[in-house]
């Protein structure tokens, strides 16, 4: 087995809700959407989560960069060779020690432009205290120098010499179409210095040919900058062409895992979430 | 002529209060109501200074400016923690105190009774800067220092971290960025220049009470913020402007002075409604707020 980037040790979450019981009376009832889920993923793989609409994915990753709190449980990640406990420590520190996000509604930065986009997501944030975007301007403009050359290299290395959100880097982010941004949204990943990237369906909602234009992104994400993916993923064409790992999650729990086509052959899978 | 310099200066205050509530208001999209009891606080500090300790001009500036941002940070810490209209609360609680103590605290700030006979400010220790023509020229000086550096601020990485913030506070803390610094940052800087707002105020009227710097103060300020839009360096500007000179221009159309102020009032409230209603961002705004 591949060494492990995170290690997820049996997280359980659960919300209240309040239901009418049978007696017709209103009733608070513990609910588990995640309930003692335990799961690895392998670095410098593509890792898929698949699994009904409700089943906790979005949780689980939520849960992962501490946007939501965990009852119990825990996340470790490896850093300088050794596995760490990240759990309850906040997003941007968890952002900082290497693990990237990209949101389902991509969470872009609609009013402002694609190069600001870009800029505000480089990994080295000097210039971002008032003291010293004031203070030191000559050091300031070198380094935002190279933030901007980073960023044209970027995208002329992804989308090639003449490309479209380069033409278009000073128009407001939320100008875009649906597509764009969501590219905008994956080329992003590449300003950060990430070691671990949780990519919540990326290509949901677009044309077939920006999926293919997400899916060469994700796979150079894995190939140049050896990062780790782990994503949740509806398209099965999608995860049996990019992932070398798949789990399936269900009842707030893992149920299979495996490689794709091991995991979507299996009878559970097929029957519960596939349907055929 | 002396009418129109007092118009000056009190264009320069109100330019100081707005461009430095722009940076909460529009640029970090916190909406405070407690920016009056931090320009409260910059004029009871600015009297300190020059009646109990008779420091020269600069000193006072520093100590005035040191002095507001340290009490911002005991607001900010906690209030930053709340979000949204639970912050918006908590400011203007924070309004109501300062101007509670201000107005009963008798033995330090003689409450409602008001402060007569501060002293003009002494440049380098001789020059003493009394009369319009002199505090027009230092308040212009300060408003155009203010400008500069919020402008200054605004085109740094800083002023883009905090527009990512104002966009999309989700997605600024999964890029790295600690929300809460930035958070901190911006309502510790907007407050020390409010500060100097209100020394300028305390040292050219000479006089102050609390009643300066009351609630309807801080809707005042926000609302000449609003105006004149949000989100760049031209639109408070312009609010200030706007929000200075209109009952002076309803005094010239004839009105007597006991109807132009209620007049005032319903003016700037309509203003409020039509811009929200047809240019959301304010007159010369580039942000609509959410």
């Amino acid at each position: 087995m591949n060494d492990i980037i995170l290690q997820i040790e049996s997280i359980k979450k659960s919300f209240v809700r309040n239901i009418i019981n049978i007696r017709g009376e209103q009733e608070d009832e513990r609910f588990y959407i995640i309930d003692d889920l335990d799961l690895l993923i392998p670095q410098g793989k593509i890792t898929a989560l698949i699994g009904g609409n409700g089943a906790g994915k979005t949780t689980l990753f939520n849960i992962i960069s501490n946007f939501i709190k965990a009852d119990s449980g825990d996340v470790l990640y490896k850093k300088n060779d050794s596995l760490m406990s990240i759990i309850g420590l906040p997003t941007f520190k968890i952002t900082r020690m290497g693990i990237g996000r990209m949101f389902q509604d991509d969470h872009i930065f609609p009013n402002m432009s694609v190069l600001e986009n870009m800029l505000l997501a480089d990994n080295d944030k000097f210039g971002e205290t008032p003291f010293i975007s004031l203070l030191k301007p000559k050091q300031n403009r070198n380094i935002e120098k190279e933030r901007i050359e980073k960023a044209q290299h970027i995208f002329a290395n992804l989308f090639g010499k003449s490309n479209p959100l380069w033409d278009k880097k000073d128009d407001l982010a939320k100008s875009l179409s649906f597509g764009q941004q969501r590219l905008l949204g994956l080329t992003r990943l590449f300003m950060g210095n990430y070691k671990l990237v949780l990519l919540d369906e990326p290509t949901a909602g677009v044309n077939p040919q920006i999926i293919q234009q997400a899916l060469g992104i994700i796979r150079r994400l894995v190939t140049e900058n050896e990062v780790t993916v782990f994503l949740i993923e509806h398209n099965m064409k999608v995860v049996l062409e990019l992932a070398d790992f798949c789990s399936f999650m269900s009842h707030g729990k893992i149920t299979a895992f495996g490689t794709p086509e091991d995991v979507i052959g299996n009878d559970e899978v097929r029957k519960t979430y596939l349907g055929i | 002529m002396n009418y129109i310099f007092h118009i000056l200066i009190m264009i320069n205050i109100y330019v100081i209060l707005t461009v430095s509530t722009n940076l909460l208001v529009g640029m970090t999209n916190l909406l405070s109501l407690g920016q009056a009891a931090f320009y409260g606080i910059g004029a009871y500090l600015a009297v300190f200074a020059l009646m109990v300790l008779k420091l020269p001009l600069i000193p006072v500036i520093i100590l005035v400016m040191i002095g507001t941002a340290l009490f911002s940070l005991i607001i900010a810490y906690p209030s930053l923690r709340l979000k949204g209209d639970y912050f918006v609360l908590a400011t203007l609680g924070f309004q109501l105190i300062v101007f509670t103590i201000l107005y009963n605290l008798v033995s330090v700030t003689r409450g409602p009774y008001g402060i007569p006979g501060i002293p003009a400010p002494k440049l380098f220790g001789v020059m003493q800067i009394s009369g319009l023509v002199p505090f027009l020229i230092l308040s212009l000086i300060l408003a155009i220092i203010t400008i500069f550096v919020f402008y200054k601020l605004v085109h740094t990485p800083f002023g883009r971290a905090l527009k990512g913030l104002r966009d999309d506070e989700i997605a600024i803390s999964s890029l790295g960025r600690n929300v809460t610094v930035f958070k901190i940052w911006a309502f510790v800087i907007s407050s020390a220049f409010i500060g100097i707002a209100g020394f300028i105020y305390a040292a050219y009227v000479s006089y102050i009470d609390p009643t300066s710097f009351n609630l309807d103060e801080a809707i005042f300020i926000l609302a000449a913020v609003l105006i004149g839009g949000t989100g760049n360096i031209k639109g408070p500007v312009v609010g200030a402007i706007f929000v200075v000179v209109l009952p002076e221009l309803l005094r010239f159309v004839g009105f007597p002075d006991s109807v132009a102020a209620n007049l005032r009032q319903i003016v700037y409230g309509m203003s409020l409604i039509v811009l929200m209603l047809y240019r959301p961002q304010g007159i010369a705004g580039e942000y609509r707020l959410q």
